[in-house]
C-alpha cells in the first residue's frame, strides 16, 4: 500500500517514514504543502497522512483540492489542534479519520488500515482465500494452517493483490501502490517480487491449487478458486 | 455624611427647602402682617380724628364733649384715648382709663405717630399720636376756618384681634411647611428608590456573569440615562476582558500546539527504534535525534517561562557592558548545524570594539531568537549577516525570502500564523515575541522590514534612536 505523509516538522516525519515502511507501506514522504498537492494529484496513493499546518498549501487544503478531483484515497488528518471545529472541519472536507499529536504509531497504522480497507471495500483487517489467511492487523501470513514468513515488501504485494481479489490488477498499478519513489525502478521489479511471493506461498506446487495467476500481456489476480 | 445616596439627596433637598419655604413664610408672614397693622393703624387714625373732633376753640376756652363711643366704654378689652392741649392740659380721658393716663405722643409735625405700647391694663396694645389745630365752635364740618390752639391726641387699643390673625397665619404657615416637606421628603425618597433600583438590577446582573466567559453583555436600553454610561463602560471592560480571554484560551492551545508536535515526534522515535531489534548504530542514531528534539522543547519551554516572567513584570535587569561580536558568535554557535545543513552563509560583520551598557542574558536571548528565525526561515543556500546600521546597535539581515506584508506587522505577536508561511522547520512562535519583549524592558526596540532586494532585516536599536517600524 502507497502512503503519501505531508508532515513539515522534520523528526516527526522522519520516524514516520520509518514506522510506516517497515510495516510494509511505500511511503513518500515531503514536508511542503504545495508538493504534496501535486505527488497526491498525480500518483495513485492507497492513503494520505496529512498533517493540518504544513507550508505553502495547508493539509485542509490538500484535502480538499484532492477530493475535488474524485481521489477515494484514505485520508488520516494529523494535528495539533483538538478543537472539535478542526476535527469537524477536517471530517467534513472528507477525511476518513483524525489523529491529534501526539499518537501512538500502532494507532495511526491501525487507521490506516482501516480507511484503505474501506477504499477496497474490505470490512476486516483478515481476508481468506480458499486456505490461504492473511491478516493484515498483525501481518501474519498462513496457508494451510502453516505461517508463512513474508518480506514487508513481499507482504504489501500480497496484501493488495487479496485487496483487489478477484480482479486483474496491472504491474503498473502493483508498481504504483506496493513502492514508492525510493525504491528503484526496475522493469521486471514486479514478476521478481511475485516469483519470491508465489515459492514463499508453495503457490502452485504440487497439491496446492495456484491462487495468484498470471494474465499475459495484462497482469496478475489473485482467486480463492485458483487456476492453471 | 452618610454614604447613602438617598439619604443625602434627601437631607440635601429638605435643607434647600426648609431655606425656601421658611423665607417665603417669613415674607407671607409679614405682608399679612403689615396689612393688618395698617387696618389696625387705620382704625386708630379714624378714632384719634373723632376724639380731636370732640374738642372745641369757643374762644375763651377750649371745650371738650365726649360723645359716648362704645370702643372706649366696654369692659372687656376697651380701647383708650386721651386729650391734651399743648399746655399740657388734659381736655379728656375714655371713660375706660378710669384716672389712668396715657404717655403723652411726642409732636410729630402734623403727621400721625404710631407706638407699640403696653396698654393701661397690662395688655400689650398700639398707640397713635395726632396733634390738629382745634376746630372752631359753629364751624361746620369741612370748615376751612381753623384754631390757633391745637389738640393732641393719643388713641390706643389691644391688638389681641391682631394677634389672633397672625397666630392662625402663622398655624396655617407651619402647617403647610411641614405637609410640604413631608410629601417632598416622600417624594425624593421614591424616587431615588426607583431610580437606584436600576443599580440594583446592574449588580445583580453583573453578579451572575461568569469570569470565565462573561458575554452576553448587559443591556443600556431600559437604564436611566444616568446609569447608561457606567454600565456601557462595565461592558467595554467586559469586552476586553473577553478579548483578554481569548487571547490567553488561543495562547495555551498555541503553546499546547507548539509542545505536541515535537512530543508527536519523539513517541514516534522511541516506538519505531522500539518496533525491532536494531542496531546499536540504530539505537544511537536515534536517540541522538530524540536529544535534538528534546533541546528544541526545552528551549520553548525556556522561552515560555521568560514570557510568562516578562507578563508578571519580574524581570531583574543587570547593567555592564557588553562586548557585542563575542555575544553574536556565541548565540550564532547552536544555530551553525542547521545553517550548514540548509546552506546558509553566516557573518558576523560587527566591530570587535563594538559594545553596549545593557543586560547580557537578555540581549542573549534578543540576539539568538533573530538568528534562530533567520537560521529557520532563510531559503536554503542563502546568507546571514549581522552588522551594525547607521541607526542600529545591530540588525540580522537575511537574503530572504521576503515576508508577506499582511504578516509583518504581526511578526512580533505570539504564535503569529505567519510563520507556517515563511519556510519548513521547528517554529517556536514566541522566540520574537519574547524578544520584543525583553528588549522592551532593556530599552531596545526591535523591528523588521523587508529590504527591497528580497531580503529580510531584523533590527534592534536604542528606543527614541532614529526610525523604528
Amino acid at each position: 500500500m502507497r502512503v503519501l505523509l505531508v508532515e513539515d516538522y522534520q523528526p516527526l516525519a522522519r520516524a514516520l517514514t520509518q514506522g510506516l515502511r517497515e510495516a510494509g507501506y511505500a511511503v513518500d514522504a515531503i514536508a511542503d504543502g504545495r508538493q504534496g498537492l501535486a505527488l497526491a494529484q498525480t500518483n495513485a496513493y492507497d492513503a494520505l497522512v496529512l498533517d493540518v499546518m504544513v507550508p505553502e498549501v495547508d493539509g485542509l487544503a490538500i484535502l480538499r483540492r484532492v477530493r475535488a478531483t474524485g481521489s477515494n484515497a484514505g485520508v488520516v488528518i494529523i494535528t495539533a489542534r483538538d478543537q472539535l471545529p478542526d476535527r469537524i472541519a477536517g471530517l467534513d472536507l472528507g477525511a476518513d479519520d483524525y489523529l491529534v499529536k501526539p499518537f501512538a504509531l500502532d494507532e495511526l497504522l491501525a487507521r490506516l488500515r482501516a480507511v484503505i480497507r474501506r477504499r477496497y471495500q474490505a470490512t476486516t483487517a483478515v481476508v481468506t482465500l480458499g486456505d490461504l489467511v492473511i491478516d493484515s492487523a498483525a501481518r501474519a501470513v498462513k496457508r494451510a494452517g502453516k505461517p508463512v514468513t513474508l518480506s514487508a515488501r513481499e507482504f504489501a504485494l500480497l496484501e493488495y493483490l487479496a485487496l483487489r481479489r478477484g480482479q486483474i490488477v496491472t504491474r503498473t498499478e502493483i508498481w504504483e501502490h506496493v513502492y514508492d519513489f525510493a525504491a528503484e525502478p526496475s522493469s521486471n521489479v514486479v514478476d521478481v517480487y511475485v516469483g519470491y511471493l508465489r515459492r514463499k506461498l508453495g503457490d502452485g506446487e504440487p497439491g496446492t491449487r495456484r491462487l495468484i495467476r498470471t494474465h499475459r500481456g495484462l497482469g496478475y489476480s489473485l482467486d480463492a478458486e485458483g487456476g492453471v | 455624611m452618610s454614604r447613602s445616596l438617598r439619604v443625602r439627596m434627601t437631607a440635601s433637598l429638605l435643607v434647600v427647602l426648609i431655606l425656601a419655604l421658611g423665607m417665603l413664610s417669613i415674607v407671607v408672614h409679614q405682608v399679612v402682617s403689615r396689612a393688618l397693622v395698617k387696618q389696625l393703624d387705620a382704625q386708630l387714625a379714624d378714632d384719634a380724628s373723632a376724639v380731636a373732633g370732640m374738642a372745641e376753640d369757643e374762644g375763651a376756652a377750649v371745650e371738650f364733649e365726649y360723645e359716648s363711643l362704645p370702643d372706649f366704654e366696654r369692659p372687656q378689652r376697651p380701647a383708650y384715648f386721651q386729650a391734651w392741649l399743648d399746655d399740657g392740659q388734659v381736655l379728656g380721658r375714655s371713660p375706660s382709663l378710669q384716672g389712668r393716663a396715657l404717655p403723652r405722643p411726642s409732636p410729630n409735625g402734623g403727621a400721625l405717630t404710631y407706638a407699640w405700647l403696653t396698654l393701661p391694663d397690662g395688655r400689650p396694645g398700639r398707640a397713635v399720636g395726632l396733634r390738629q389745630p382745634l376746630r372752631i365752635e359753629d364751624a361746620g364740618p369741612g370748615s376751612a376756618r381753623q384754631s390757633a390752639r391745637y389738640v393732641t391726641v393719643a388713641v390706643a387699643q389691644g391688638t389681641e384681634t391682631l394677634d389672633a390673625a397672625l397666630g392662625t397665619v402663622r398655624r396655617w404657615l407651619a402647617l403647610w411647611v411641614g405637609i410640604t416637606m413631608i410629601a417632598a421628603s416622600l417624594a425624593v425618597v421614591l424616587s431615588v428608590s426607583r431610580g437606584l433600583r436600576a443599580t440594583r438590577d446592574v449588580a445583580a446582573r453583573v453578579a451572575q456573569i461568569d469570569a470565565a466567559k462573561p458575554g452576553p453583555f448587559l443591556r443600556t436600553g431600559h437604564l436611566p440615562d444616568e446609569l447608561a454610561p457606567l454600565v456601557e463602560k462595565v461592558n467595554e471592560l467586559l469586552a476586553r476582558i473577553e478579548a483578554s480571554f481569548a487571547r490567553e484560551r488561543r495562547f495555551t492551545a498555541d503553546v499546547s500546539h507548539e509542545l505536541r508536535t515535537p512530543l508527536a515526534a519523539l513517541r514516534a522515535m522511541v516506538e519505531v527504534a522500539l518496533r525491532r531489534p536494531r542496531q546499536p548504530a540504530d539505537y544511537a542514531a536515534a536517540i541522538a535525534e530524540m536529544g535534538d528534539v528534546v533541546g528544541q522543547m526545552q528551549s520553548l519551554c525556556e522561552n515560555l517561562l521568560a514570557l510568562a516572567r516578562l507578563d508578571a513584570g519580574a524581570v531583574p535587569v543587570r547593567l555592564e557592558p557588553v562586548a557585542l561580536r563575542p555575544l553574536v558568535d556565541d548565540c550564532w554557535r547552536p544555530f551553525q548545524p542547521l545553517a550548514t545543513e540548509r546552506g546558509l552563509t553566516f557573518t558576523n560583520a560587527l566591530d570587535p570594539a563594538a559594545h553596549a551598557t545593557t543586560d547580557r542574558d537578555h540581549l542573549r536571548i534578543i540576539v539568538s531568537n533573530l538568528l534562530s528565525n533567520a537560521a529557520s526561515y532563510t531559503a536554503g543556500g542563502g546568507s546571514v549577516v549581522v552588522r551594525a546600521g547607521l541607526t542600529t546597535l545591530l540588525q540580522v539581515d537575511d537574503s530572504g525570502p521576503a515576508i508577506p506584508a499582511d504578516i509583518l506587522p504581526h511578526l512580533f505577536d505570539r504564535f503569529v500564523r505567519g510563520d507556517a508561511v515563511r519556510g519548513a522547520g521547528v517554529h517556536c512562535g514566541i522566540g520574537l515575541a519574547l524578544a520584543r519583549g525583553l528588549g522592551d524592558v532593556l530599552r531596545l526596540a526591535l523591528s523588521v522590514e523587508n529590504t527591497g532586494d528580497g531580503g529580510v532585516s531584523f533590527q534592534v536599536r536604542a528606543a527614541g534612536a532614529g526610525p523604528a517600524a
